[in-house]
């Protein structure tokens, strides 16, 4: 027997709401393009302009390679000690800012909002900011990076703990454990994986982060970046760009690879 | 002179915030060493009655006592303190899988270690040794160094228990620790539980959903129902009467595990 009759109709599609979205989102673009002075016929004409900046780019000074060994060697370990530091302190930032773990709302809410301002502001500020308190150089860069990994960990791993079981936590407690033990035995293991993912994360975004930085002067690659862009030496700049680009690639490689494996 | 009881309800009490009554104002005292079976339809109050005795959830009015000492409604040292001589076992386990057993054994130990020697991993020797003895007990031992989530779901249990065993308990509350499990592994977990009971003398209030789990296994039952206490009496001589007043309906082949056997 076919007992089709008794399946519910698919609603029907709501296509006012579809064109009304479609339109409302295509008069937002036009008319930011026209706000900005954006249009694809002045794009088009100058496209030799730029063109002509690409051919001078071109080949790269590979001669040049050895000179950047040292500022690239300093670029990563900026970001190494910007996400370690960070890193750490990313955890109790974390941990006070999910709803479920933290031990009172004050803290909570403080947190909540020291977490927002960290966020708001960015990694150039921090990086002027530290680079006034200590100095140009690559520790006002790493100072810099270790608030942007703080808040970028803080906000996703926060989430992450939020949405753990908080059944094992509750065992925890039930045996007479601490708030640290119930979150060492019961909360943290369950989005420990997440956190290694949001720390590789943090590292890739502070390699690139690091080239950035070196234009304010807080040292690294991005330092070299700026003065070799400055004097016009743009083969220079192409092969810099070439080897971030690489040692970018190869770390989100090697950060996979072991994501996979924590999975 | 008079025993002390282990558990004593002293007119408890528990409504929920949304208006729900846990506990409509229960009187029941429990002997050292006794085993008790709960049993009641769902929603009776079973798993609030079992943990209003470790305070997971607080009274609203009433009180209980554990080993004379009324347990607080608060968190703090003083309640965590009479947790650590309560143990507890769940439905679904809540074990962390990502630790090995040994690791979720010792959070039974948590209570009686500095939180810096449990944070560092840094166990002394004689609680090692007591969470080998516990899972000795349960016949986990070579299961040691075994990655939690990775044993079967009885395994899991037995872990639960061990835990519980841990903490050198006067009291354990199993809140339907039966629940998840096949039937094979049922009698093997009750029998376990029975057995701990009668060598250690270990106070045991066991939440059972099956009537045939509870008649076999139960020394002494009491049957809740609407958060009121409706039956109290010896498993011998429990009767069909008794169970439809509990369940305010005839006992069916649903409330029995074996359910071939006649109510
Ligand atoms: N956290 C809670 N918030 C609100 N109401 C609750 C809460 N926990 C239990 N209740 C309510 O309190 C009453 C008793 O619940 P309890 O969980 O103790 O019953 P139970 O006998 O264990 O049931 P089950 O056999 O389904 O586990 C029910 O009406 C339930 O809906
Ligand atoms: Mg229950």
């Amino acid at each position: 027997m076919n007992d089709s009759a008794m399946r519910p109709l698919r609603p029907a599609r709501n296509w006012a709401l579809i064109l009304g979205t479609l339109l409302g989102v295509t008069m937002m673009t036009v008319w930011s393009a026209r706000g900005i002075g954006f249009s694809l016929t002045e794009l088009a004409c100058n496209l030799p302009g730029g063109s002509r900046l690409l051919v001078e780019s071109w080949p790269p000074e590979f001669s040049y390679f050895p000179r950047l060994l040292a500022p690239l060697l300093e670029t990563l370990q900026i970001a190494v000690v910007g996400t370690v530091i960070g890193g750490i302190l990313a955890v109790p930032v974390a941990v006070l800012a999910a709803r479920n773990l933290t031990p009172g709302v004050l803290v909570w809410f403080l947190d909540r909002n020291v977490m927002n301002v960290l966020r708001t502001l960015p990694d150039l500020f921090w990086a002027m900011l530290f680079a006034a308190a200590v100095g140009f150089g690559p520790v006002a860069g790493a100072l810099a990076l270790t608030v942007f990994t703080i808040a970028v960990i803080s906000k996703l791993w926060s989430e992450s703990l939020e949405a753990i079981d908080m059944g094992v936590p509750e065992a925890v407690r039930a045996a007479g454990g601490s708030w640290l033990a119930m979150l060492q035995f019961g909360a943290i293991p369950q989005a420990l994986p997440h956190y290694v993912s949001y720390a590789l994360y943090a590292f890739e975004l502070n390699v690139r982060a690091s080239m950035i930085l070196g234009l304010v002067g807080a040292g690294g690659i991005g330092m070299v970046l700026e003065t070799q862009r400055s004097t016009f030496e743009y083969p220079r700049v192409t092969l810099i760009v070439l080897s971030v680009l690489v040692i970018v690639l190869v770390i989100e490689q090697i950060s996979e690879a072991i994501r996979r494996r924590l999975a | 002179m008079t025993s002390r009881p282990a558990i004593r309800f002293q007119d408890a009490r528990v409504v929920y915030p949304n208006g729900a009554v846990g506990l409509a104002g229960i009187d029941l005292s429990i002997e050292p060493g006794e085993f008790v079976v709960v049993v009641g339809s769902s929603g009776a109050g079973k798993s609030t009655l079992l943990r209003a005795v470790n305070g997971l959830t607080p009274l609203t009015s009433g009180s209980v006592e554990v080993q004379g000492q009324v347990v607080p409604r608060k968190e703090g040292s003083e309640l965590r303190r009479l947790r650590a001589q309560v143990g507890m076992i769940f439905q679904d386990f809540r074990i962390t899988r990502r630790l090995s057993v040994m690791t979720n054994v010792l959070v039974g130990r948590v209570a009686h270690v500095p939180g810096w020697r449990a944070m560092f991993n840094l166990w002394p020797e004689a609680d090692r040794e007591v969470a080998f003895r516990a899972l000795e007990r349960v016949g986990m031992t070579e299961k040691a160094w075994v990655r939690a989530g990775d044993l079967s779901g009885g395994q899991q249990q037995r872990v639960g228990i061990a835990r519980a065993l841990a903490q050198e308990p006067a009291i354990i509350l199993a809140d339907e620790p039966v629940a998840s499990l096949d039937p094979v592994t049922t009698h093997q977990i009750m029998r376990d539980l029975v057995r701990i009971n009668q060598e250690l003398g270990i106070t045991t209030l066991v939440n059972l959903h099956f009537l045939d789990l509870a008649r076999r296994y139960g020394r002494r039952i009491v049957g809740l129902r609407a958060g009121e206490l409706v039956y109290d009496g010896s498993a011998d001589s429990v009767t069909q009467a008794d169970f439809r007043h509990i369940y305010g309906r005839d006992p069916d082949a649903g409330d029995l595990l074996d359910e071939d056997a006649a109510p």
